[in-house]
């Protein structure tokens, strides 16, 4: 009996193997073009966001139409540990052929399991891609590319037009005495002027604070010394990064954000129903789901976190697709990408509710209009803080910040966790960008 | 049944230390022959592929990770740093704030331990409906961390059911959100902690009591001591062993088992304020790529759980 029972799990074994086998060496064939079979694996981490969901849903559906000889597998990944997953299954060579990147610093880490594209993309592709460089090797263009940005992404602040209209707001707030006396405002008519709650979660699950922190150094610092926050030549501890900080916190204080703002979980139907008037961290991923459900009542505002008139705005391609070096189809997998970034592929994202990032994109959602028409008239255009920044210290940011906001803890510990936490990098991770790459 | 044991009956000649494992034939070192050497040659062959399994799965993985804990590995490469690394992390004030964490989480164990003790004590006294609280206490011990950190961010939340529950009897005003709280988080993370372990706990002492000789406590009832005293005096005593292995089976729990908690409770935040040290080795090895720290965290969480645990039974050793 036992000796039948060990051969029925070896006799298991051996065909799990074998299908374990099969099924790591996928077909072996090279090219999308070709009439050969062939099936590419591709990792998301987009959890339950929709649009981006929808958007490679329309993209996959879209291509193995025009491909009928390529199947896409969509395989959903824990965004926790979506990163250390892709980087064990490139090690033990399990991992997929296409898989969702971020860009900026988020990128160096993975440049080593990634694929380089320009050898299988054209020049004139590539032309065609708003800010590349923030997906190609030392985030030079003319190096290396290593990951396809999927969208031009906006963090943007949005407001309920009826709350405001309840309140007597008859203008956007884009400064700070605006944005405290409209919140005076909206809590007189019962409104909570801006929720904040789990809905743009981190890993901590409570708020993503970097959304806004973007906008507290726009409103302190151009473009150009945001490397300086990155070098050490502007500290983390320095009065400029504290003041804008603490005035943040104020908001808190005068009662204008809900006092869940780190546990709640319904924020974002908060702000979709009316009880709350504004939500800021957020961004251009949820312009679908606005779209559908507010209609015209929803209107897009740089949070206006600045002492003078907010003239900035953050606008990155920050979701990419990359196809990892591992992979026995690269041409292939590089052809999907190369769709993903053609006006055919463009036509599929806009669908899902999403900005392409082609150049001179205009869009027919009002909001992602509305967005783009912000860079159109003159903003100033900035990174995503979070991509330009260690992600040591994002990470350390994502623990003391939403703290800081709730006034669990102070303003200058805050500063301080972050300021030790960039003192501890390796030199070669504190100079420039490009020095991130192998730093 | 005489009190003298068996070594007083053993025949003179045998030692009461156990043999070789190998011995198989058994036998003095005088007759130590050929046969008993090939026995012995092929024990250790037949051992072979056993210890070989141990030591790749146990010895070696144990070994990589003390090496690494010296390193600066991101998973691909690493950079040697030695010993230097577990110096380095001891200057680091977010790691300090996580051991005191650990440390603070200790201070749950007396009520993980005491309450647990009142409920078996109670249950094996048979109160009226003992079967139906001894099912009923055992139940979350069934239920998953996961769902248990759910259920207790709907418990503990600002809208949630505590402050509920507080409204309905008047207590209205004390308005909560201890998981947005730096400082309370932990405490709700330890009193979850003594709810889930409330049935292990519990069980282990019910199967204490009912092993129990009887005739002691008997005879201290006959001398006049009363339920209290028979408890203190003689009952508790004699539960050494099972309070000691119920302590560090806790322990264990709340250093290495309550990641989900922690993961759906509080993400180790705000602040750092919930984050252990097994959470820190996530943060550090899967968050930040810095698999070196992660082994290093390891290693020390290893140091900190086995330390505790000597010094536990040392006590209560001394105290037996």
């Amino acid at each position: 009996m036992l000796r039948r029972r060990s051969r029925l799990i070896g006799g298991l074994s051996v065909i799990a193997a074998a299908g374990l086998a099969l099924a790591a060496c996928g077909n072996s064939s090279s090219s999308g073009s070709s009439g050969s079979k062939i099936t590419l694996t591709f990792w998301e981490n987009y959890g339950t966001q929709l649009s981006l969901l929808n958007t490679a849903k329309n993209l996959i559906h879209a291509y193995e139409k025009l491909h009928p000889n390529v199947t896409i597998k969509m395989v959903s990944q824990p965004a926790n540990n979506y990163f250390a997953l892709l980087q064990a299954s490139a090690i033990s060579h399990t991992g997929p052929d296409l898989a969702v990147m971020w860009t900026g610093l988020y990128l160096p880490p993975y440049a080593d399991i990634l694929a380089n594209l320009r050898p299988y993309i054209s020049q004139s592709t590539f032309n065609n891609i708003e800010e590349l460089q923030w997906g190609a090797e030392d985030f030079n263009s003319s190096k290396a590319i290593l990951a396809m940005p999927v969208d031009a992404q906006f963090y943007m602040g949005f407001y309920n037009k009826k709350d405001f209209a309840k309140a007597g707001i008859k203008q956007v707030p884009q400064d700070w005495n605006q944005l405290y006396a409209a919140c005076t405002a909206l809590k007189k008519v019962g409104v909570t002027p801006i929720v904040y709650g789990s809905a743009s979660a981190s890993y901590t699950g409570e708020f993503n604070p970097w959304y806004d922190f973007s906008y507290l150094m726009i409103g302190a610092l151009q473009p150009s010394q945001w490397e300086d926050l990155y070098n050490g030549k502007i500290a983390w501890t320095s009065p400029i990064v504290q003041d804008q900080l603490a005035r943040w916190h104020q908001l808190f204080v005068k009662g204008c954000v809900n006092p869940d703002a780190l546990t709640d979980a319904n924020n974002l139907g908060q702000f979709i129903s009316g009880k709350a008037a504004m939500t800021t961290d957020d961004g251009s991923w949820d312009v679908g789901q606005f779209t559908q459900e507010m209609k015209g009542n929803v209107g897009a505002m740089p949070p206006p976190f600045s002492v003078a008139p907010q003239h900035g705005v953050v606008y990155f391609p920050g979701d990419a697709i990359s196809v990892m070096k591992e992979s026995q189809n690269i041409p292939a997998a590089a052809n999907f990408l190369a769709f993903m970034d053609s006006p055919a592929g463009a036509a599929q994202i806009a669908a899902a509710g999403l900005i392409p990032d082609i150049k001179n994109y205009q869009s027919s959602n009002a909001l992602n209009s509305q967005m783009l028409g912000f860079v159109k008239s003159g903003y100033t255009v900035y990174p995503m803080l979070d991509n330009v920044t260690q992600p040591q210290i994002v990470n350390v940011g994502y623990q003391v910040l939403p703290a800081l906001m709730v006034g669990q803890t102070s303003v200058a510990s805050a500063v301080n966790a972050m300021y030790v936490k960039h003192n501890e990098l390796p030199v070669a991770q504190r100079s420039s960008y490009a020095a991130y790459f192998g730093g | 049944m005489s009190s003298s044991g068996r070594a007083g009956r053993m025949p003179a000649g045998l030692s009461m230390r156990p043999a070789s494992p190998f011995r198989l034939a058994g036998g003095s070192g005088r007759n130590w022959g050929r046969s008993q050497r090939g026995a012995a040659r092929a024990g250790w062959v037949l051992s072979l592929p056993a210890l070989a399994g141990v030591a790749a799965l146990l010895v070696l993985p144990i070994g990589q990770a003390f090496y690494y804990s010296m390193t600066t590995w991101n998973g691909i490469t690493s950079t040697w740093v030695g010993p230097d690394a577990y110096l380095q992390l001891f200057e680091d004030p977010t790691f300090l704030r996580v051991l005191e964490n650990n440390g603070l989480l200790l201070l749950a164990m007396p009520v993980v331990i005491a309450i647990p003790l009142g409920i078996a004590f109670l249950l094996h006294e048979q109160i009226a409906g003992w079967k139906f609280f001894r099912s009923a206490v055992f139940l979350p011990t069934a239920i998953s961390w996961v769902v248990i950190g759910v259920i207790a961010v709907r418990f503990y939340a600002l809208h949630g059911i505590l402050n509920s529950m507080l409204s309905a009897v008047g207590l209205g005003f004390i308005k909560t959100n201890m998981l947005g709280s730096t400082h309370e988080a932990l405490a709700a993370l330890a009193i979850t902690l003594i709810w889930s372990q409330l049935g292990t706990n519990t069980i282990i002492f019910i199967t204490g009591l009912a092993a129990l000789d009887p005739s002691l406590a008997e005879a201290a009832r006959v001398d006049g001591a009363g339920p209290l005293t028979v408890y203190r005096r003689v009952i508790i005593p004699q539960m050494i062993r099972f309070i000691q292995f119920a302590f560090i089976i806790t322990v264990l729990t709340a250093f290495t088992a309550i990641f989900s908690l922690i993961f759906v409770m509080t993400g180790g935040g705000p602040d750092y304020g919930s984050t252990t040290l097994e959470f820190y080795v996530y943060q550090q090895a899967f968050s930040e790529s810095a698999f070196g720290t992660g082994a290093l965290l390891g290693v020390l969480l290893f140091v900190i759980v086995a330390g505790i645990s000597v010094v536990q039974v040392r006590v209560l050793r001394a105290r037996i």
